[in-house]
């Protein structure tokens, strides 16, 4: 499994990725703000909202199908949820079932796409950097920048477990059964611990004495 | 011998001991000295304690888990309570609590997996990494970096995320990192292992133009001919030969004893 999915970000370069991405950053959380803010049953606002990110969409130059594709997984999981949540909420008596479960999946459709066209349009490392700038704890962004650098070289070591699973399974069919795939799991997760520890004492060799240092 | 006695050793160890959390014996023992620019092959099989016995010289061993303060958490307690006298030192300093910066500077230690050392979001953060530490400028520390990378080649990575690269070239992004914090002492973990022959050979190069004092723990033993001039040998924790390296890797007997083999050059040619 490679990360390609990661890598797509701010490579080519259209007129919104060459803004600031402080600003980026700031647009992008207020317009979840906005999204969120939204009550129930406020369709108006709601496709106005949807119709201001369709046109930063079409600005941004960014592949609608590959945006719909991410969306789409992550739009099963939150449809499920709201299903679940929906019939505890208050304001179900109101505006009935059907508009609090459309409501919860729009909503956070319209945010989650928010957030993948902020990934799109501006690299990892230009939104780290607004971070920084814009006042976010050095080590919250540490943890993300090493999140994003490990995220690749756990994704080959799972493609290797699994790679090296199925040279040795003689069942057909690609689905994992639970307890071969709750095994990788947890060995996946041993390694990283086992990886960590030579991350940070290969950081200490060099002299890292708590404090993060940057280039910029 | 004599000319030596006024310059301390480069790397001393003196009865180094080290048990794994646990219980494990991993060294018992374990005495050399490295005379400055001397380039000294570390032999021995698998489990023979190399990997532990390079950590010490850095400071990052004994003691890992151990309660400590800060971030020096890999120095043990026990040479500061004074149970047990300390058994390494760097250019004549003790290695301990106290030096540990001080010897991170001198010591440049190679992880065997550059993806263990290559933690930043681009190559050239990466090189930079430990001049910033050291308290070098921003400006300095990203004129270091690119002087390391372009001493290994790779001046045209340095924008590159470290996943983009192949192998070869994270390993030798890893040795400018190294190299980018100025150490006087090389310490080496496999450099050449799961190189290809050309990325071998580059890199073979590159340790040869190096002039400090560098200790390799290798399997590689056609490498160890070419660039050491001496090897020791360890074998379950404790130095079994300390010699020229021809002489000693040509011993079929003890190489045979201890988990390697006579090295290919070494062995007497038989007509096909």
């Amino acid at each position: 499994m490679r990360l390609e999915a990661l890598d797509d970000r701010g490579e080519r370069a259209g007129p919104v990725h060459r803004l600031d991405a402080r600003s980026k950053l700031l647009f992008a959380v207020a317009f979840v703000i906005a999204v969120v803010a939204t009550p129930i049953g406020q369709w108006r606002i709601l496709g106005c909202l949807g119709f201001l990110l369709a046109l930063l969409v079409g600005i941004s130059g960014a592949s609608v199908r590959s945006l719909l594709l991410r969306w789409a997984g992550f739009a099963v999981l939150v449809s499920l949820l709201a299903v679940m949540v929906a019939p505890g909420l208050p304001a179900r008596a109101q505006h009935g079932l059907g508009t609090v479960i459309l409501s919860i999946v729009a909503k956070n459709s319209l945010a989650f796409l928010m957030m993948l066209v902020l990934a799109k349009v501006t690299s990892w490392r230009d939104l780290l950097q607004a971070m920084l700038r814009l006042g976010v704890p050095r080590v919250l962004v540490a943890t993300l920048q090493f999140m994003e650098r490990y995220l690749h070289v756990l994704g080959d070591e799972l493609a290797r477990m699994s790679l090296a699973r199925r040279a040795r399974s003689f069942r057909r069919g690609s689905i994992l059964s639970w307890r071969l795939l709750t095994g990788m799991l947890g060995m996946l997760l041993l390694r990283s611990f086992d990886r960590a520890e030579r991350v940070h004492s290969a950081m200490i060799a060099r002299g890292w004495d708590g404090t993060f240092h940057s280039l910029d | 011998m004599t000319s030596d006695m006024k310059v301390p050793p480069a790397v001393r160890l003196c009865g180094l001991e080290y048990r794994y959390p646990d219980g494990k014996e991993a060294l018992c023992g374990v005495d050399m000295e490295l005379r400055p620019g001397e380039c000294v092959a570390l032999v021995g099989p698998n489990g023979a304690g190399k990997s532990t016995l390079l950590l010490h010289l850095n400071g990052l061993l004994p003691g890992k888990g151990r309660q400590d303060l800060g971030h020096h958490h890999g120095l043990d307690l026990a040479g500061r309570n004074g149970r047990r006298p300390p058994s390494v030192w760097i250019d004549g300093i003790e290695v301990n609590h106290r030096t540990a910066a001080q010897i991170r500077r001198k010591v440049g230690l190679l992880f065997q997996d550059p993806d263990d050392q290559l933690f930043c979001t681009t190559v050239l953060e990466d090189v930079a990494f430990g001049p910033l530490n050291q308290g070098a400028s921003q400006n300095e520390a990203c004129q270091i970096a690119r002087e390391c990378l372009a001493q290994v080649e790779l001046r045209d990575v340095a924008d590159r995320p470290p996943h983009h690269l192949s192998f070869g070239e994270r390993k030798r992004v890893c040795l400018a990192g190294v190299l980018a914090c100025r150490p006087s002492v090389l310490v080496l973990d496999e450099p050449t292992a799961n190189l290809d022959p050309r990325g071998r050979r580059r890199f073979i190069h590159l340790i040869r133009t190096l002039s400090s004092t560098k200790l390799i723990a290798t399997h590689d033993l056609e490498m160890v001919l070419e660039i050491c001039p001496r090897t020791i040998l360890l074998d379950r924790g404790r130095v079994v030969a300390d010699g020229p390296s021809r002489e000693l890797l040509g011993n079929a007997q003890l190489v045979e004893d201890h988990g390697l083999e006579l090295p290919l050059s070494l062995t007497p040619r038989q007509p096909n």
